[in-house]
């Protein structure tokens, strides 16, 4: 098969994402795989394995736009974006109606909000701090000596959750601790764990307006995140098919629209003049 | 994207600033080693044109402090300080700077070959920039058994009326009579006119420097701004200040007229809100020289930017100039003043630094920067960091945070 793919990249702090598009922007390939110890060496494999899917070749890319943390070390990208612009993008193609995206990341959480055209009106990072973020569950699963994937189960059970007070990863994992040696129920500490990261967003975006989306790995493996974000806010949460891919899928549906559309800035022009097609 | 891509054009005034700082700190090592002479310090828009008249050399703890998180050294030192009772959320210039004193050390000693800091014979503070001043200067009074003087004017000023002037003038009257008591010496008015005259030039002509960014594209960025103001801090009231700015306006006005741009191929005209980050200067400048985005306007640069001296008495100049400054107005004057910053300067965006130990001059904390951007509808970025602490700053999480600012402009102007 030979046609015109697109591909997006997004070298996140714990996984590397793939998205390629055929022309009319139908997704025909994917990959997810943690990021490890190489950004580089992780792309290339979803890649691989994403053309795989998609029935593709290497040189039947004909454009390709990295994200995320790592995104400036993916020498084969034409361009780097940030994940907060490609996300945006992303959600947007599954709800061209939303307004306010919650991307849930390893390192950080993302609050982007789009005006009524779909443009970037205003976006908002965590502080630096894992409060909030993917971290937070995998460090207190990880002291707990749970799996994520258990942890999102009992807190689907949970009938009255903890509170718990602290955001901070170090006092929230002591609060849960403490919470255990009282003898409280695994499954309301576990929804505790959740509507923590739940309050914290809330800081973020306590005055949305419009449709909300979440995105991210954390709401692409745990319902309890969903819910636990739908209890606070208040309102719907829309969760797209591929949350986890939202910054590829993002990415990549700009390395379509850049083949059409007028280069902006030289900054622009100076990145696909650098980078290696 | 390195940012060898476009070439910078060097600010060729930069070479005389080189000697100007090395003469200062020589002569402040110098004073403080000679019996004859005598050593002030001074907070940076304090009353130091009367200690200058009394013929005392003038030393700035707070760009001591900037040094230290400039040469990325205050790491080192901060704890020290918190060991001894500082907080460690209290300002960094104060705590980098006591504790490299702790542990007998400056980057002056390498730079300039000189002992440190002067050794200070008098201190003198205005809390019209902050409280964490009179804390500063009174452990290194206690340190160096040397008086230490404070003028605490009214702050968070509306409108600056008579009565204020009137009353901090009464603070500065004050300060010269305590000088005069505790050192029996006597203030050579005439002296201290032409120290404000001169100071006020300096002033003016730094002012006129910055508003050349007005032009487009800018021959100056934030990023010079906060090298090129040294002598408007340091040697306010010399001449020598007086005829460097002299010639640093003459080579922006050329820039001006062949169109140089400090940033090649200039796209993006942002302001930037509060304090810098002195740690990572190199590396933010770089990252907007890459996004040809030109820092065009700060607030933080004109703070050294006062009214002129007309003549008349230099002390109701001194007082008025101390409290009209942003960093002690109210915020309904913070934002007008920044809305007229953004529309002089044909700004696209506005940076907010949040630095978590200066409050005093963070401006994003009670919705400033939301309330701008929608007035406005002007894109605005709050970047959470410090001016010397990096344990509150994410160099990742910042230049994301940037480029997708740049991104967002981008987008708007699509």
């Amino acid at each position: 098969m030979s046609a015109a793919l697109f591909v997006g990249i997004d070298a996140g702090s714990s996984a590397t994402k793939c998205v390629v598009l055929d022309a009319e922007e139908t997704l025909i390939g994917h990959h997810v795989i943690s990021s490890g110890f190489s950004y580089p060496e992780a792309a290339e494999i979803v890649l691989e394995q994403s053309l795989f899917q998609a029935e593709g070749l290497r040189e039947d890319i004909t454009q390709c736009v990295s994200t995320g943390y790592g995104r400036e070390q993916i020498d084969f990208a034409h361009r780097h974006i940030t994940e907060i612009t490609c996300h945006a993008r992303g959600a947007r193609q599954w709800y061209p109606e939303v307004r306010n995206i919650i991307d849930i990341g390893g390192q950080d959480t993302k609050i982007i909000r789009l005006n009524e055209r779909g443009r970037m009106a205003d976006y908002r990072m965590n502080a630096k701090c894992a409060a909030g973020t993917g971290t937070f569950l995998e460090s207190i699963a990880m002291r707990l000596g749970i799996p994520l994937a258990d942890i999102d189960e009992l807190a689907m059970r949970s009938k009255t959750p903890m509170v718990l007070n602290s955001y901070c990863t170090v006092f929230a994992g002591t609060e849960v601790l403490e919470c255990i040696k009282a003898g409280k129920p695994r499954d309301d500490i576990s929804m505790g764990l959740f509507r923590s990261i739940a309050s914290r967003i809330y800081e973020m975006i306590s005055a949305h307006d419009g449709p909300v989306a979440a995105t991210g790995g954390v709401v692409a493996h745990c319902r309890a995140m969903v819910r636990a974000l739908e209890e606070r806010l208040e309102t719907k949460v829309l969760l797209p098919p591929h949350p986890q891919l939202a910054g590829a899928y993002g990415a990549a549906l700009l390395a379509r629209e850049y083949l059409t559309r007028p280069v902006q800035t030289s900054r622009a022009a100076e990145s696909i003049t650098e980078c290696k097609g | 994207m390195p940012s060898t891509a476009i070439k910078r054009v060097e600010i060729q005034a930069q070479n005389r600033l080189r000697t100007l700082m090395r003469d200062y700190f020589l002569n402040l090592d110098a004073a403080a080693k000679d019996p004859d002479r005598q050593v002030a310090w001074c907070t940076s828009v304090g009353p130091c044109e009367i200690l200058t008249a009394f013929g005392f050399e003038v030393f700035f703890p707070e760009n001591h402090g900037a040094l230290l998180g400039a040469r990325k050294v205050s790491p080192e030192y901060i704890p020290r300080a918190i060991g001894i009772g500082y907080g460690s959320e209290s300002c960094s210039y104060m705590n980098s700077d006591i504790g490299a004193a702790l542990a007998g050390e400056s980057p002056l000693q390498e730079i300039y070959g000189i002992d440190g800091p002067p050794t200070p014979d008098v201190l003198a503070y205005s809390t019209n920039q902050c409280r964490e001043v009179q804390d500063w200067f009174s452990f290194f009074g206690k340190r160096n058994d040397a008086a230490v003087f404070g003028i605490c004017p009214p702050s968070h000023l509306g409108e600056v009326g008579d009565h204020h002037v009137d009353f901090v003038r009464g603070l500065l009257a004050r300060f010269i009579k305590q000088i005069e008591s505790r050192f029996d010496k006597r203030l050579d008015w005439a002296a201290l006119e032409e120290i404000v005259a001169l100071s006020s030039r300096a002033s003016t002509l730094w002012k006129v420097i910055l508003d050349t960014a007005i032009a487009k594209p800018s021959p100056i960025t934030f990023w010079d701004g906060l090298i090129h103001m040294s002598p408007v801090i340091l040697m306010r009231g010399s001449q020598a200040a007086v005829e460097y700015y002299e010639q640093l306006l003459t080579e922006m006005r050329k820039r001006i007229d062949k169109s140089v741009g400090a940033v090649p191929d200039e796209q993006w005209r942002l302001y930037w809100e509060g304090m810098p980050v002195w740690p990572k200067i190199r590396e933010l400048s770089e990252k907007f020289f890459d996004l040809r985005t030109v820092i065009a306007a700060s607030t933080y640069c004109n703070s050294w930017a006062f009214e002129p001296y007309d003549g008349g008495d230099p002390l109701a100049w001194m007082a008025k100039t101390s409290i009209e400054i942003f960093i002690n107005r109210d915020e309904r004057f913070k934002q007008e003043f920044l809305l007229d910053m953004f529309n002089r300067f044909s700004i696209d965006g506005a940076i907010f630094h949040n630095a978590r130990t200066c409050p005093n001059n963070t401006n994003s904390r009670f919705g400033m920067a939301q309330r701008l951007r929608d007035e406005l509808d002007l894109p605005v970025l709050v970047i959470d960091g410090d001016l010397c602490d990096g344990r509150f700053f994410s160099t990742a999480q910042t230049m994301t945070n940037i480029e997708a600012f740049i991104e967002q402009l981008e987008d708007r102007r699509s």
